[in-house]
Order: C-alpha cells, then structure tokens, then sequence
C-alpha cells in the first residue's frame, strides 16, 4: 500500500526525532492512558482469576446462602450487577433456625454457617483485633476442601466446648509460634484453647469471602452462647450430596427457606458456578467502568496529538509550499503527516504497553493483586494506539495537503 | 511544436470591485533551448507568470499548453507529477529545507518519485559535483553562504531532468560575486540544452539570455532576442542612458523600463512622451501594484 512506505515512514521518523521534546508531550497523554486502561483490566482479570480459583477450590457441589438477593444470571445486564452491588445490606442476617433448616434439606449432605463474632482476641501477647472470629459447625473444612496443617478441626463432639481452630496469619500473629496447638487465649472473658491450624487459605482480593487467613474459628454453638444469639449469620454453606443435582437442591434450599421465612427472599442461594458469574459481574462491570475512565483519557490524548499537529501543520506551510513546488502530490503530503501522527502515537502506546508490564511487575511484589496482562489487550492497546494516529492525524493532514501551493510558498 | 505556449492567458484576483488583473490577455510561445529573461517593475505580473508556467497556479482564461498538451485546468495533483517530472524551480530566496542536509535538500524531489534512498542520495550527490558545491554535501542551508545556498537550489531544480527551470529572480537575494557565479552556471545548464525562464531587475544579466520579455501592468510590452554576452538594446538603455527614476514618474507608476522602450506610438521621445506615458498609466491607480506584492 502506498500509503505506508518506507519513505513516508522513514520523513515522519526523521521529523519526530528531530523535534524529541514536542513528540514526547504528544506521546505523554497517550503512555498515560494505554497504561493506566491496560493496567486497570489487568487487575480485574487477575482479581477474577483468583477468585476463580478459590471458588474452583470450594468445589461445584456447594452452595452458599448469602443474607443478599444476587444475580444469578452470568454476563447479565448492567443493572442487575448494580443491584448486586448495592444489596449487601439490605436484609436481615440468616437465623440458627435457618442454619438447621439448611441442613435439613435433602440432598444436604454438610453445612456450615458463617458467624461474625464480635471483640478482640488476646493472647500471650496482647489483644490483637484485625482478624475475625467465625462461629462455624465442624463440617466446614471438607465444605472448603482445606485440610490442616496442625492439628484437627473440632469434631461434632466438641461444638459445645471452648475450642478454636486457627487461618495460618492469625496463629503467627497471636501466639508468635508456627504450631501454637494447645495455647490458649482469652475471648469474651473466656478461655480457648487452640486444636488447630488451616493449611494457607488461597487468598483472593476484592472477593466476597473474608480472608480466612486472618480468621479463628469458633464453634457456632458457641458463638451464639456469647451474644446472646446477636451475632450476625451472614452465610450458610452446603454441600450437595449429588453433583448431578446441585441446582435442585440449591432450589430445595430456597424453598425451605421462603417457607420459614413467610415468602419473603431477602436471601440468595447459588451453586458454586453462580458464585463465579456472580464475582465476574461485579469484576466486569468495575473494570469496565475504571477502564471506561481511562480509555476517555486517551481520547483526550488523541485531541491533543491533533492540536499540537495542527499547530505544527500552521509552522510548517513554508515547508509543505517547498514540497509542492518540487513535486509533492497532496496524498504525499497526507501520508507524512498522518504518518506521524501514526508513528507517535504507535511509539506512545508501546512505552505505555511496557509501563503497564512493569507496573504488573511492582503490583505482583508489594502486592496481593496477581494483575494478568492477556495478549488481547496488548494487541488492542497496539490498534487502538495505530487508530488514534490515523483519527486525529488526519485532519491536520487534510488541512496540510490541501494548503495552496503559491499561499504555502509566500508564507514565512 | 513550442515547448510553452500562452495563448490570451489572464489572471484575475478577488472577486468584485476588489478585482485585481494580474495578467491581461498574455500570449507567449518559447520553443526548447531558449534562455528567456523576464524584466519588468514590481507588481508587472512576472511571478504570476512564472506561477502559472510552472503549474502552481492555473489562469483564469486563456489557454496553457505545455509540449503541446493543455495544462490550463489541471487537477492538483496531476500538476504536481508534471512539477515533479517536467519543471525545475529556483527561488530568489532559496527555498531549502532548513533541517535538511544540503544533499537530502538536492533529492527531495526524486523522493516523490518513489526513488530508493541510496539511489536519489547517489544521483544528489552527482548533481551537487555538477553545480560545484560538492564539499558542501553534508552542511545544513544555515551553515552555507547565499551563492551555495542559490547552487544548491538548482541543483534540486536539476534533479528530475527537467524540460523547463523556472528561475524566479535567482539572483535577487545574492550580491554580484555570488550573482555572477550563478547566472554563470544557469548558462552552462543553458548550454547543455536546458529551457531556463528567469526573471530579473538587473539589465546587466540579460547578457546571459537568448531573449528578453518586458512586462508592465500584466502585459508583455516588449519581448526582443538578444545574443548571448551582449546586454539586450532596451535593457542597455535602462543602464546606461537614461536616469534612475524621477520621483513624478515614480509617482505615476512609469518606470525607466517603460521610457526605454522603442515607441510603438510616432511620437518622438521627449517630455511630451513622458506626459503621454503618464496619462496612460494614471487610471491604474499606484495601490493596485503594492496589493498583489
């Protein structure tokens, strides 16, 4: 194609090398906004990977009752993903009538509440606050498919005992020792001793689970015990017996609970493939609006590319008039410039492709965030970058080629 | 078959009672090989001219041909491929790229003809050696003296092998060394069989031309063939017997050019001319001429 010449390339590189200062503020606005949409949509992929897998870990057969009507619809509409995300705390939390009414649900072969429990723990070494305390029932580790390092859950014998069972992060913090079993601390006035430690828990940021790292683990039994049974059950898991029956079940569930619950359903219930499309509604719809954000940023960039161009365009009649004059056709003229427009913006967005690699790359070591640059989006930035070239090149190209030779040749 | 050929060719400017004619009706024929030189007081029409010869203009009547094929009402960019294969331009101001190379300026042209790089940059090179300014190659137009800046210049009018160079006060900007040097080479190009058209003030520089045309208010006055060496008669008389210009000619728009022609009129050459010359120019009112510079 004519248009992309060597030749044409080779005047619009020696022009951009020759004026480095202009060309860099022009490429500015563009490195700022490849880089910042790539690195947003890198976080949201690796946010959702990580939840994909922690969910993936948890297994298809469980369920989770959540105090919160989700969506349920993967790739749903906009709104719907809105309502998910504004419907936390709307409801009333889940009951220990709705915990035995899970677990009698057939088909329910394991379930396990999730309690928040307030207060501090404090052990040999003073109170420590950032965790939380979870009043759960004995079948919640097979429910999460995570074994112990130390140690054993407590078993159905223990739920009316003081026993505790540690996330990794909380036993080092509390106890300052890797295998703290038998140490004891003090909660709500009462004394816990410890029979356990989790294995790591696969952690996953922004994701609707706690992190059960920083998590102790109390019987529910317990926990209700302590507050008087105010303490907030904000999930319910189950496992299904039958991963063939799964949805089914998951309605069994929500039946039961619409029953004693009089009709009403401020609660959802969803099976483990839900609770993915759920988390990837709420990813997508936050990393397209941050992107959105961004991508108007390059936008801004691309007028910019155009203004300092038409200035150029106004600095160089003299030059234009020359080359008409020894023989430049008006698409001659069109392409050098739109070629350089192209060639910075081209060179902005792969400084800004390779600062958004290097950002991932700090994200990755001071960070818990996994951001996952695809090949997609380094192809799309590189196009985009390349479109914008030719979008706001061209009119200042256009007004450069049409230029009136003898009007060109008189300016000074 | 004539290389050029004007035939009743006008320009007008503006539109309405801000009309301006720029050329009135010009006929002109130059076959290949002359060396034609344009005279005439600022503001006659000789750019106009040139502007149209060499295509970066079109005429708003009349009728262009070059080489016998009409060119009066080209699209742009075929005129720009006619520019770029056929006519070379020199300007009184040089008209360089400053940021580039003297050698990069000489293969501008060869650039729009899709010539690989190595091959205008070797054919550049050969016609700076042919203008003398060879160890010049790599200097940037700020770093050269006016005469090289001039040879440099045509040098790149040379470049494509034009039919016509077009020369348009190629000496205006230099001082007489540097005048001398350029015209000189222009004869040599001249001789080699080249077409130059060239306009000038200097009556001494018609020595180098085949012919002279004479222009005044858009109209050729005169056009006389001269012998190469000798100043042209009209032009002599400009030099040597009459005086510069009085401040009432001035006045009235008549130049020393215009005294010196032969009289198409019987009158004989006395005051009572210079008071017809007056009454002919006065309905051209001054401010027009100031207008189109």
């Amino acid at each position: 194609m004519n248009f992309f010449r060597s030749t044409y390339f080779k005047a619009a590189r020696d022009s951009v090398r020759r004026s480095k200062g202009r060309s860099f503020w022009m490429m500015a606005g563009i490195i700022i906004g490849v880089t910042s949409v790539i690195s947003i949509v890198a976080i949201g992929e690796g946010i959702k990977q990580q939840v994909g897998v922690q969910i993936h870990q948890f297994g298809p057969n469980l369920i989770t009752v959540r105090t919160a009507q989700l969506s349920t619809q993967s790739g749903g509409s906009t709104s719907s993903s809105l309502e998910a995300l504004s419907g936390f705390s709307v409801t009333s939390p889940l009951t220990s009538r709705d915990i035995s009414t899970v677990s009698n649900v057939k088909g329910v072969n394991a379930s396990a509440p999730l309690t928040l429990v307030d207060g501090s723990v404090t052990g040999d070494y003073g109170s420590y606050n950032k965790g939380i305390v979870i009043g759960t029932s004995p079948d919640l580790p097979s429910l999460f498919n995570q074994s112990m390092e130390y140690g054993a859950f407590f078993n159905s014998s223990q739920t009316g005992s003081n026993v505790a069972v540690l996330g990794q992060d909380v036993a080092n913090k509390i106890f300052n020792e890797d295998v703290p079993l038998g140490r004891t601390f003090i909660f709500h006035n009462q004394q816990f001793i410890v029979v356990g430690i989790f294995n790591q828990f696969p952690s996953a940021p922004l994701s609707q689970q706690a992190d059960f790292n920083d998590a102790v683990f109390i019987p529910n039994q317990i926990a209700e015990q302590l507050t008087n049974n105010t303490a907030p059950t904000y999930e319910i898991m189950a496992r299904a017996s039958n991963k063939n029956e799964v949805k089914d079940i998951a309605k069994k569930i929500k039946s039961a609970l619409n029953n004693t619950h009089g009709g009403s359903s401020g609660f959802s219930v969803l099976t483990g493939n839900e609770n993915v499309a759920v988390n990837n509604n709420i990813l997508d719809l936050l990393t397209s609006l941050i992107a959105g954000v961004a991508a108007i940023s390059l936008l801004v960039a691309g007028i910019g590319i155009m203004n300092v161009m038409m200035v150029s365009v106004s600095e160089r009649v003299r030059e234009i008039g020359i080359k008409k004059a020894v023989g430049a056709t008006n698409r001659q003229i069109l392409s050098q410039f739109v070629m350089e427009a192209v060639l910075i913006s081209l060179i902005g967005g792969l400084i800004g492709i390779v600062l958004s690699f290097l950002i991932d790359l700090l994200l990755r070591l001071l960070t818990s965030l996994r951001p996952n640059i695809t090949w997609q989006i380094v192809v799309i930035a590189t196009l985009v970058s390349i479109f914008e070239g030719i979008l706001f090149g061209s009119l200042p190209a256009i007004k450069a080629a049409t230029k009136d030779p003898i009007d060109a040749l008189r300016a000074e | 078959m004539a290389l050029i050929e004007l035939q009743d060719v006008s320009k007008l400017y503006g539109f309405g009672d801000a009309t301006n004619l720029a050329l009135d009706e010009v006929n002109l024929k130059i076959e290949k090989g002359e060396f034609v030189a344009v005279m005439g007081p600022s503001g006659c029409g000789k750019s106009t001219l040139m502007n149209l010869i060499g295509l970066l203009d079109r005429p708003s009547h009349g009728q262009y041909r070059l080489e016998g094929k009409s060119v009066s009402r080209l699209r742009p960019n075929h005129a720009a491929k006619i520019r770029r294969d056929k006519l070379g331009f020199i300007f009184q101001f040089f008209n360089l790229l400053p940021k580039l190379t003297a050698l990069e300026n000489v293969a501008l042209p060869l650039t729009y003809k899709g010539m690989s790089a190595t091959k205008r940059l070797k054919i550049a090179s050969e016609m700076l050696d042919r203008v003398g300014v060879q160890s010049r190659e790599y200097f940037m137009p700020s770093q050269l003296s006016g005469g090289q800046l001039q040879c440099v210049a045509i040098a790149r009018a040379l470049v494509n092998n034009p039919q016509l160079i077009i020369a348009d006060e190629p000496t205006g900007n230099l001082d007489s060394g540097s005048s001398r040097l350029v015209m000189e080479l222009l004869a040599d190009i001249h001789r080699m069989g080249n077409t130059i058209l060239f306009v000038t003030h200097n009556p001494e520089l018609t020595r180098f031309a085949t012919r002279v045309v004479y222009m005044h208010d858009g109209s050729i006055i005169h056009d006389e063939s001269t012998t190469i060496g000798r100043v042209a008669t009209t032009a002599r008389k400009v030099l040597y017997t009459l005086p510069t210009t009085k401040e009432e000619d001035d006045l009235a728009g008549v130049s020393t050019l215009m005294k010196a022609l032969p009289s198409r009129s019987s009158v004989p050459r006395t005051s009572s001319l210079s008071s017809k010359t007056k009454a002919k120019a006065k309905p051209k009112p001054k401010t027009k001429r100031k207008s189109r510079k």
